[in-house]
């Protein structure tokens, strides 16, 4: 922890908070608002808080949180980030927001102006950049070591979101393609440059207590390459998965999670699996890694991150072109 | 039991090698090869045609397709190019003989039909090669479908990658194969959703580029590999398709494997149900190792082999006149798909499918 640290405060109590906390406390004490759950987030890391010399408060406000940080993680469900990212650069803020910067295109571009206009940093969390298997994939392409990219697949596979009810509503979180396949829709245009062209096909099926949704999207980007992007929310009991398969002119690199495990466990009681997200190594927790990158960034002891404002606003681009390919039945073209 | 006479009409496609190896093997078959069209281009097996090939695997040779019918054949192996299948199939039907059409089953619509009236009108069997339905791992998902354990199907991802053909130049010669790994690694997947569903797809949309062996995949043997012309045929081609059901599904077609691999390619199957999910490695079972030499990675796989059991489906059927699947019908479906995806990657749309 730098001697003086930035103050950070974290706005949001649900999933990904308890995923960003670990990385924040060891950035600096962290002051915390939420509508719901605040409370529990700080008893269920307050050991950690300890340990890393590091403190958690709780604050009944967003004012309240803008008076004492200088530094605001938005973690707050999608529909919400807009507006909290907003009252966090008015209030002369550097902000880190969760994946999708926003739901709709108009409010990420609004975003994107606002921080540069107020000369402020403004980062969107595409944490899956910091994991592991595709930063390894990133500099590989980058590095040359694929050639010209041709053909590129992604999967991510999970069980249906039910903890918390907005997921299931298109119009709040932008359902599957939003919310999951944002992050390799990224990854794709991150290693194979800008999208050109966006078509989609997507299913919802299932029960109402037992969702099950699923797309495929495919992108054309203007080198010429082509991509696949599937995701699936599947039943609950279903393990959180990734894969890619890479494939340009001089080689090829895929990833498949399952078969790359560094430990496999066949136990009497079996241990319960995640599928809500993917297993991280906590020597090098993607999350913390990301959000030490962001701080460091933000009080200028680090170089600028592999992610920016506008690869945000992009990203949102791209799954609000696959939601209205969906809606059309026909691609849609990126200007 | 009688020998069935079995023909193999063509050896343009290289899974002509692997019907007349098998089918010599079989103490109840009699075979004989003609290809009358081939000339071979070089001296490795996978470059012999005609005579020359069929004297290599041991099989007696017909010098003329008139020849081989003048023997009286059960039935026949259409293994010419692609868009060679209809002639060898109303030829076979005419002197009614039952046939084994190599997939696809045609290259137009137009084709297909004809290739349907043909063997309706003359009552004989057509089974189109999709060996991959045939494999255990498949048959299992089958089973499990079937037995509810997967639910509602509600998502299926396909790759089919492989080299591309490198001792045929037909395969990238649109004119004969019918495209390029649109036409040629579409189908088996879309054999196995057909067998999976047996649903009639709603809507394709394909893309597709020529990245790969640009100015290898060049538009058959008239083209200069060295001129680094665009292929004319695509390599990369991605294909997703709707169900009336709510089903989705993608398909990645794409000559993706080098010229360089220790194996040809490969094909896997995910599949996503309310129940759970099965993902599927058809060429998966394999040991592996390292060369010490170069380094090269050793791929030795050890999975059944796909051919054997559809041949042995198909002659089944010789015997007893019982039609077998995949059929004409299926051939149709699959090729529907094909064209779908070729046009909407033509044009850029999503393409319906009307049957």
């Amino acid at each position: 922890m730098p001697a003086t640290p930035l103050r950070i405060g974290l706005v949001g109590a649900g999933g990904i908070a308890h995923a960003h906390m670990p990385g924040l406390l060891r950035l600096g004490p962290v002051v915390v608002f939420a509508r719901d759950g605040a409370e529990d987030l700080a008893a269920a890391f307050a050991e950690t808080a300890l340990a890393t010399g590091s403190s958690i408060t709780v604050v009944d406000s967003l004012a309240a949180l803008l008076d004492v940080v200088d530094v605001v993680d938005v973690v707050t469900p999608t529909f919400a980030h807009a507006e909290v990212v907003r009252a966090a650069l008015d209030a002369g803020k550097d902000v880190i927001s969760e994946k999708p910067l926003a739901r709709t295109d108009a409010d990420a571009a609004d975003l994107v102006q606002r921080a540069r206009e107020a000369g402020r940093a403004l980062y969107p969390a595409q944490v899956v950049r910091w994991f592991p298997a595709y930063a390894r994939l990133q500099e590989a392409v980058a590095t040359g070591l694929l050639g010209d990219l041709a053909v590129l697949r992604f999967v991510r596979s999970g069980a249906f979101p039910i903890r918390t009810a907005w997921f299931a509503d298109t119009e709040l979180s932008g359902g599957i393609v939003m919310d999951q396949m944002i992050h390799d829709l990224d990854i794709a245009r991150w290693i194979a440059g800008e999208v050109t062209t966006v078509s989609a096909i997507a299913v919802r099926s299932g029960t109402e207590a037992e969702p099950v949704a699923a797309a495929h999207v495919l992108l054309t980007h203007a080198s010429g390459a082509i991509s696949h992007v599937a995701g699936v929310w599947g039943p609950q009991h279903l393990a959180f998965t990734t894969e890619y398969s890479v494939t340009g002119t001089l080689g090829s690199l895929s990833h498949r999670s399952r078969d790359e495990l560094d430990s496999v466990a066949d136990l009497a009681v079996p241990e319960a699996v995640d599928g809500f997200l993917p297993q991280v190594d906590p020597a090098e927790d993607p999350y913390g890694l990301e959000l030490a990158d962001f701080v460091g960034a933000i009080a200028g002891t680090g170089p600028a991150p592999r992610v920016t404002a506008e690869d945000g606003a992009a990203a949102v681009r791209i799954a609000n072109a696959a939601l209205r390919s969906i809606a059309s039945g026909q691609p849609e073209v990126l200007s | 039991m009688t020998a069935l006479r079995i023909g193999v009409l063509s050896f343009a496609h290289t899974h002509a090698l692997g019907y007349l190896s098998a089918l010599r093997a079989m103490p109840d078959v009699d075979v004989i090869g003609s290809d009358p069209d081939g000339v071979s281009t070089g001296t490795t097996r996978d470059e012999l045609r005609g005579r020359e090939l069929a004297e290599t695997l041991g099989v007696e040779y017909a010098d003329s397709y008139a020849d081989l019918f003048a023997w009286g054949p059960d039935a026949v192996i259409v293994t010419s190019e692609n868009a060679r299948h209809r002639e060898l199939v109303e030829r076979a039907a005419a002197a009614g003989v039952h046939v084994l059409c190599e997939k696809p089953l045609a290259t137009t619509w137009e084709d297909g039909l004809a290739i349907r009236n043909a063997v309706e009108r003359a009552g004989v069997l057509l089974m189109v090669a999709f060996p991959v339905r045939f494999a255990s791992a498949f048959t299992t998902l089958r089973a499990t479908h079937d037995a509810g354990a997967l639910g509602q199907l509600f998502s299926v991802r396909g790759a089919n990658n492989g080299m591309l053909p490198l001792s045929r130049d037909w395969f990238t010669d649109p004119a004969l194969s019918g495209g390029g790994a649109l036409a040629d690694h579409v189908v088996h997947i879309a054999d196995l959703l057909e067998a999976l569903t047996g649903s009639a797809p709603r809507t394709v949309t394909a893309v597709t580029n020529r990245v790969l062996h640009a100015g290898r995949a060049g538009g058959g043997a008239s083209a200069d590999p060295a001129d680094g012309a665009l292929p004319s045929a695509e390599t990369g081609g991605l294909v997703t398709i709707t169900y009336p059901d709510g089903l989705i599904a993608a398909i990645d077609c794409s000559w993706s494997m080098p010229d360089t691999s220790a194996v040809w390619g490969g094909l896997t199957l995910d599949v996503a149900g309310t129940g759970g999910t099965v993902s599927l490695d058809l060429f998966g079972p394999a040991a592996h190792g390292i060369a010490t030499a170069t380094g090269l990675p050793i791929e030795l796989r050890y999975g059944a082999d796909l051919d054997a059991t559809m041949l042995r489906t198909f002659l089944q059927a010789v015997r007893t006149g019982v039609q077998p699947q995949p059929d004409v019908r299926v051939g149709l479906r699959t090729l529907s798909i094909v064209l779908a995806a070729q046009e909407s990657a033509r044009t850029g749309r999503t393409v319906a499918i009307s049957e």
